[in-house]
Parts: C-alpha cells; structure tokens; sequence
C-alpha cells in the first residue's frame, strides 16, 4: 500500500490539517480506483474516514469503489456472482448535512466523482449523493438476438493427433477425387474413341455400299435411293455423305478409265470412250478437269515405270519375275550374262539394273557387274538390285552399298521387290534433282 | 426375267471389253460367253439367249461355221445374230448378211455404238 506522508505525519487533532490530509487520502484513493487496485483504494478510504468522518464524500467514494469493483468482477471470466450494484450512497442517509469543507467550498463539485481533484474524470459517472439511487450506467440498447439460443461453446483447439488425422483423411480425399477424376477423364476419352471408331466403321461401310454402287456408273434412282436410306440410318452427317458420294464415283470412274485404257487398242477411239464413260458416271466437266491430272498420271503410272535391265542366267528358262515386273509397268529388257548386259547398256540405258549374283563358270559375278558400272561415269548412279542367296547376305551385309543399291535375298518376294526398285528409282530421282 | 446375251470371242481382251461394256450400259443383261464356235453352239442350245455376238475367226469352229448351224436350227433360228469382226471389207458385211447375221459390226469397237446396236435388239 502506498503511504502519504502527509497523512501519517500530520495527524493532529487540528481539524483543518486532517481535512487537508482526508482530502490527500481520497485523491489517493482515486488513483488506485483508475489503476483498479480496489484494495489500496479502500484504505485510503479509511484513512480519510479517520481523519475526517464527518466527509460526506468518503462514504459515497466508499459506494463508489464498491461499485467498480462489482464491474470489474463482471467484465473478467467466469464471473463468480453477479454484479450487483450497491445501493447508491445517498441512499444511505447522512448523519447530519454535511458541512461543505473549505477545500470544497473553493472547488464545489457537483458529484462525489469529481471530488478528487483531478484532471482526469473517472471512467463512469460515479453515484449522485444525493437521494436518488445509483443508476446503472446507460447503455446503448442491444439489438435482439435473433437466436433464441445461445451459441454453442467454441469446440476446444484439436490436438496434434487430430489435426494429423485430419490431414491425412484430406489427402486421402484428395487422392480419391484425382483418382476419380482421373477415371472420369478416361471413360471421357474411350468413348469419344467410340464414337470415333464407330463413325469410321459406319462411313466404311457405307463407302463399300456406294462403290458397289457405282462400280459400274451412276446408280439408277432406287438404287441412290436406297444408299441415301443407308447413310441416314448409319447417321451419317449429309455433307459427309455428299462428300464420300463425290470420292466414291470419282475413284470409280478413274479405276474405269484405266481400264478402259489398257484396252485401247481394241477401242475405235479412246476420246470418244473416255467421253462415254464420263456420261456413265456422271461426272461433269469441272470434276473431269480438276481431276484430269491425277487420271493421266495414274494412266502414264499403270503403263510404264521405266526401263529395267534385268541380268539373270534363267532367262531362257522363263522367269516367272518377268511377266510381274512387265505387269507391274517397266519395260524388261533381259540379258543372260553380265557380259552380255555390258553390250547392252548403252543402248538401253536403263532406269534400273536387277541383277543376279552367280552365274555359270567363267562369267562375271553380279558383284563384279557391279563394280564395273561404278567406275562407269554414265551408269555408277543406276539404281542397281543384287538378287542373292542366303549365304551372301552376310558379306553383301558388311559391303558398303550406296545408297541407290541394295539386295534381296532369293526366293523373291514380288512385292518387297517392288517396294525396293521404288526405294531406288526414288534416290536416283532425288540424285538426278540434285544436278539442276 | 433378264435378257440373256452371247459372246462368242476367243480373245480374251475382247471379252473383257464388251463385258466392261455391258455392264456400264445398264441394260441387265446376263452375259454368256464362249471362247469358240463349238461353244457357242452348245451354249446357244442350252441358254436360248436374246442375241448372240459372234467373233467369226475363232479357232475350234469359227463364226461361219457356227452360224449356219444355229440358223438351220428351229430352236435358234429367230435369235438375233450381230457379227462382230475385224474383216470390214464391204464383201464381208454383204458375206455374213448372207449367211444369216442380223447386223455386222466392225472391230475396233465403240463402246456408245456398241450399245446403240445391242439395245436394238435386246428391247424389240
């Protein structure tokens, strides 16, 4: 508790030392009422009680600090009682009208709070010590609460365990919602492959109905009909079926041309069959001109591919080779020998050269003939083709051939041929391109 | 019931055309073929047919061999025979009207007049 010394030391009977030290002790007390030392507060109470009892202001500061107090109780958790408000200090009446003391009268206050003398007000108005009891501080009305309830109590802060708990639970969540997203995605995706594949296999099919169709010329009525019908039924959009309509009797009429074609020395005129046909498939005049080129490129393809010299010791004993690669477009000029090939050449100047590897005692071998040509400045970049056993591979494997050479091991397979002699006619084009 | 028409032709390009041919001039024509005289006949007697086309140099029998035989027959008397030929000299036209042919036609062919010549006789 903190002292004044001018209470303690000025204790004379002298009323008006006692008044001046009372009066000490009441703005005492007020401080430690501001700073809620409620206690200290009290004391200097006392002390002013004693030093002078006939201050009506002791007994109502008194009430007042009772009062705080009560408020403070209320403002800290849990609060233990209610605050109940003391009956305001002029409830209890004075003992006699208190004088109004010299200090006092020189600094009238109107209520027991502004008694201390201090700059600062209290928090609250204090009790008027006069009749009329305290009333409690008003306060702003509150809203209505529209629950009727209280709110539940705020659930306690979850335990490290828990929290884990939690976390790991979401990640599962989140682990299954990808997965489930993930399987979503892919169903997505297979059934639009589906619906993909199943438009293609309904477009195929309806391709192979409209070229059964028009393998001989334009359908008759019923018959476009019924294609129509068909394409409808398969779902199939109109502008794809116009589309597909127009592929379907172009392609028909072009494998018709080339027909038709092949066989023209039979034909008295091949314009005016070419025209006949147009007619029989219908195809105007925009459609035969826009495509014209494609025809006679396939025409000049399907009739000749090049020259070919073909070196193989069973040549009299005819090669079932040489009617396929008459068939297929070249024009085969055959030589029985690589020497004889050799008298050959010039005249013939091939496009490609096939050539067998082993010939009967005393002839030069198909990769002699081979070597030759190299150090030919007109023929080292003929395509040229060894036709060899099996046993050859290997060292024909290790030999450096360039790239317009190559092998094939025997028995022949027509179309790997095929597909060679195209592979080298291309480098020998692409070699030939390069010079201009 | 379709039309039924014969080809007597031992080339084998020749059968290929005319069938090329028919087949795009949507009559619906069945086509019969033979590779000789000899089989023309015997096909002739088994398939009745509406018209008969007839190579007349033909090996086994030719055409001026089977075409009598099929005219001195009741059964294929009244069918229809054009001949279809290289020869297109004026004295073998006169020739094969003689000996029963309904038309001659000379190779090489024209496909529209082909069809002008065959409709000709499959519609009557």
């Amino acid at each position: 508790m903190t002292s004044h010394p001018q209470n303690t030391a000025q204790n004379s009977p002298s009323g008006g030392a006692d008044k001046a030290a009372a009066k000490q002790c009441l703005l005492a007390a007020d401080r430690f009422l501001k700073e809620s030392r409620f206690q200290d507060a009290r004391a200097e109470i006392e002390k002013a009680k004693k030093l002078d009892p006939g201050n009506v202001y002791v007994v109502a500061f008194m009430d007042r600090i009772n009062y705080f107090e009560a408020e403070k109780k209320k403002e800290s958790p849990p609060p233990s009682s209610p605050p109940v408000p003391k009956p305001a200090p002029a409830a209890v009446p004075s003992p006699k009208p208190a004088p109004v003391p010299a200090s006092a009268a020189a600094h009238p206050k109107p209520a027991p709070s502004a008694v201390p003398v201090t700059a600062a007000a209290p928090p609250k108005p204090a009790p008027a010590p006069v009749s009329t009891p305290p009333e409690p501080v008003p306060q702003a009305p509150k809203p209505k609460e529209p629950v009727p309830h209280a709110p539940p109590p705020p659930s306690p802060p979850p335990t490290p365990s828990e929290q884990k708990a939690m976390e790991t639970t979401l990640e599962e969540m989140k682990r299954q919602i990808e997965m489930l997203s993930h399987s979503l995605e892919q169903e997505k995706k297979a059934r639009e492959e589906m619906t993909k594949q199943q438009l293609q296999s309904n477009v195929l099919q309806l391709r192979t109905a409209m070229e059964k169709g028009w393998l001989n010329g334009a359908p008759n009525d019923e018959e476009a009909e019924t294609l129509h019908k068909l394409a409808i039924s398969l779902g199939i959009p109109e502008n794809v079926e116009q589309s597909l309509r127009r592929e379907v009797k172009l392609k028909m009429y072009s494998n018709a041309v080339k027909e038709v074609i092949s066989k023209r020395q039979l034909l008295r005129s091949s314009s005016s069959t070419l025209e006949w046909l147009r007619k029989v498939y219908q195809v105007t005049m925009e459609e035969y001109l826009e495509y014209e080129t494609k025809f006679l490129l396939d025409l000049v393809a399907d009739q000749y591919k090049g020259t070919l010299l073909y070196v193989s010791p069973n040549v009299k004993a005819k090669d079932d080779l040489i009617p396929r690669l008459k068939s297929a477009g070249y024009a085969v000029v055959l030589s029985a020998t690589p020497e004889e090939a050799l008298e050959k050449i010039e005249k013939v100047n091939p496009n490609l050269i096939l050539c067998h590897t082993e010939f009967a005692p005393g002839s030069l071998s198909g990769i002699k003939f081979l070597h030759l040509l190299r150090a030919s400045p007109k023929f080292n970049f003929v395509p040229f083709l060894l036709l060899c056993e099996g046993v050859e591979v290997p060292q024909l494997q290790s030999s450096e051939l360039r790239p317009h050479e190559g092998y094939l091991q025997k028995p022949v397979d027509v179309d790997e041929l095929m597909i060679a002699m195209n592979e080298k006619l291309a480098h020998f084009r692409d070699y030939v391109s390069s010079l201009s | 019931m379709s039309k039924k028409i014969l080809l007597a032709e031992d080339d084998e390009d020749n059968r290929d055309l005319v069938s090329f041919v028919l087949m795009r001039s949507r009559l619906g024509a069945e086509l019969i073929i033979a590779e000789n005289g000899q089989e023309a006949v015997d096909k002739a007697f088994e398939h009745l047919p509406n018209l008969i086309l007839m190579d007349m140099q033909m090996p086994v029998m030719d055409g001026w061999t089977a075409i009598p035989i099929l005219k001195g027959d009741k059964r294929t008397k009244a069918i229809p025979i054009i001949a279809f030929t290289a020869q297109a000299k004026p004295e073998d036209k006169i020739r094969t009207l003689e000996i029963g042919c309904a038309e001659h036609y000379s190779k090489p062919m024209d496909p529209e007049e082909l069809i002008t010549l065959i409709k000709k006789y499959i519609t009557e």
